[in-house]
């Protein structure tokens, strides 16, 4: 790795050079190249450039390279050996002087929220970008990146935001570099995309020509792939610096700025000190190792598990991918759920002066149902009416519900305790049985199931009999 | 139970037990016929909007404290009660949750995250990973509340 970033060093410096000489060159193309995504990167990248060139050259430079269309600027390779060699060279970059540079550039308010939706691509427009290269895909380092955005514009756009990305990074850019940036990137798309491809491609392979020649509507695409086959070349090189910002796609939606500070802290330390951070997971290669990347996907590991047992619970979701659609199954679920229970209160509303329900009975019918014996419950609620009909029922009810509120204390705060549920509700309710024991073994006994709590019915049997006696 | 199973097989480090089916039903059934015997009010709708709030009082009561979503819906249930006599209209603001909304088509993940945040008690100040942990068991409890007052519903109506 170091030595592959020395050999950026040098690479660095010719393409200083070559970018001083394209600068005025390019800004024919700058014009033609309309696509967003290279003006985008070209904007992200100049920052990076123009600390790299200020600190060899004057500001003057790196404001008419601004000038020409950050033609120049956008020479900056894509990939990150530029970042590395530039914090190589440069220690402490110029920043202050970038703001300065910057007014020249025109700020849509437009091309930031696109600059702001490209970062947040970042990582999804560098895979992208591998994607429409599959022969130059690298392997490991451009997993991450290859998985993900479609060949989409956007993606690709984002693309150059991350190499823009481990450019500024390598350059520890502060604050200022964001509004810089945001500046940068509100320039001319179609500078920014032709000097992005470009650069990336005289870096490495310095066909310049290449770049020229691709004009217009291809213009943007072949400079994308030639961009993408440099980005996938230097991905391995470069390391940390990118994969974190492959990383950081999602953070960059809401933290742009700060994502990029802290990467630019955080890529030497990266790169030395392989895990650190306080959660201890695992940074697997072409994953970024930023602290706040690995939070992010701490959090989003957690996230993803806890959607996995909502799919279990909600039924018919096992086949479902994707967290926007488990999302409005879990919401329409709730909200039939809700409707049900709605819908069964007003049932019972209807049904309660109708019939005086013992509860006694119903509990019983419960238990019926938590010991899953559901032909049995069929056959036990017939029996259980046979109570209602009879009018001793009403003093027994009565007498139930007061000696049931005893009982469903004492149950209440036996199962409160520290009884493991599964095991323990069975044992406490056959001691709330055993309290009011005769009107439940009655109803017990109209139905005689054996599936029914045959604890209960062996307990009393002398209650059996009797109560069956009573009733006749 | 079939649902308490599935559930602690991904829950099962995390959270406790589902409280028991038969602890819902005394609940339920206590409040049930404390709404027949006890009312005085013989409007319909009175009487089933006081059986929807005792299915949700009892689910919440049964599962106690030890989840954010309960506490919330017993507070508001609370308040409901207190607010009730002084000035009802009042009352119309903390919503429960049985109320019925319009999903709206097209949703984006945050305004999933949104409704959901509504629909779960509770849940207007939790992050995601919190919320998807109460939808869990909000989910759990309630389904089991409906399986209970079905069949209560069927016990009765045969």
């Amino acid at each position: 790795m170091e030595a592959k970033e020395k050999n950026q060093f040098g690479s660095e410096k010719s393409h200083g050079d070559h970018i001083n000489i394209h600068s005025s060159g390019t800004a024919d193309f700058v014009t033609s190249s309309p696509i967003l995504s290279a003006s985008m990167v070209e904007a992200f990248f100049t920052p990076g450039l123009w600390n790299h060139h200020t600190s060899s050259c004057t500001m003057s430079f790196g404001e008419s390279n601004i000038q020409t269309a950050t033609g120049g600027v956008n020479r900056v390779p894509i990939g990150k050996p530029v970042a590395m060699s530039d914090r190589g060279m440069l220690p402490s970059p110029p920043l202050g002087e970038f703001p300065h540079s910057l007014p020249h550039f025109p700020v849509d308010s437009g091309f930031i929220e696109r600059a702001a939706r490209l970062s947040c691509f970042g990582c999804g427009g560098f895979r992208g970008i591998s994607l429409l290269d599959p022969s130059h895909s690298v392997a490991p380092p451009s997993d991450a990146s290859e998985d993900a955005v479609g060949a989409q514009k956007a993606e690709l756009t984002a693309l150059s935001l991350p190499v823009e990305h481990e450019n500024i990074k390598g350059i520890a850019m502060n604050h200022k570099r964001d509004p810089t940036m945001s500046h940068v990137g509100t320039s001319n798309n179609e500078s920014r995309e032709g000097n992005l491809c470009e650069d990336g491609q005289e870096r490495l392979t310095g066909s310049a020509d290449a770049a020229g020649n691709s004009s217009s509507g291809d213009l943007g695409a072949n400079k994308r792939r030639k961009a993408t086959e440099e980005m996938e070349e230097e991905e391995d090189q470069v390391l940390r610096g990118l994969q974190l910002s492959t990383e950081t796609t999602k953070d960059l939606a809401e933290t742009k700025h700060k994502s990029y500070i802290h990467s630019g802290k955080n890529t030497k330390d990266n790169s030395e000190a392989a895990k650190e951070g306080y959660v201890h997971v695992r940074a697997q290669r072409g994953q970024a190792t930023n602290s706040h990347s690995l939070a992010e996907r701490v959090r989003r590991e957690k996230i993803s598990e806890r959607m996995k047992c909502l799919q279990e619970l909600v039924p018919g979701c096992s086949k479902v991918t994707g967290k926007a659609v488990m999302l409005d199954e879990i919401i329409n679920y709730v909200q039939s759920l809700q409707r049900q229970v709605e819908f069964l209160s007003m049932k019972l509303a209807a049904v309660n002066p109708q019939l005086d329900f013992s509860i006694e009975g119903l509990l019983a019918k419960n238990l019926l149902h938590s010991h899953g014996g559901s032909s049995s419950a069929a056959g036990f609620s017939q029996e259980m009416i046979y109570p209602q009909v009879y009018s001793s029922q009403q003093v027994l009810a009565h007498a139930g519900i007061s000696s049931m509120l005893n009982p469903s204390d004492a149950f209440r705060r036996t199962v409160n305790t520290e009884i493991p549920m599964a095991s323990g509700y069975k044992e406490t309710s056959l001691q709330v049985h055993n309290s009011w024991n005769e009107q439940l073994v009655m109803q017990m006994a109209y139905g005689a199931n054996p599936p029914l709590n045959s604890q209960v019915i062996s307990r009393k049997p002398d209650g059996f009999t009797m109560q069956k006696d009573r009733s006749n | 139970m079939e649902s308490k199973s599935s559930d602690e097989n991904c829950n099962n480090p995390n959270s406790e037990l589902h409280p028991s089916k038969l602890m819902m039903a005394s609940h339920f059934l206590r409040a049930l016929f404390r709404i027949q015997h006890t009312t005085t009010d013989s409007s319909f709708a009175g009487r089933s909007r006081k059986i929807r709030r005792a299915a949700y009082a009892s689910m919440a009561y049964s599962v106690g404290t030890k989840r954010s979503w309960s506490s919330a819906l017993l507070r508001k249930l609370r308040s409901r009660s207190r607010l009730r006599s002084p000035n009802p209209r009042r009352a119309k603001y903390a919503a429960l949750p049985g109320k019925p909304r319009v999903a709206r088509p097209q949703q984006r993940e945050m305004d999933q995250a949104q409704v959901l945040r509504e629909l779960v008690p509770g849940g207007t100040s939790m992050d995601d990973c919190r919320l998807l942990e109460e939808t869990t068991d909000f989910v759990r409890c309630l389904s089991t509340q409906v399986r209970l007052m079905q069949a209560v519903v069927d016990s009765v109506s045969i």
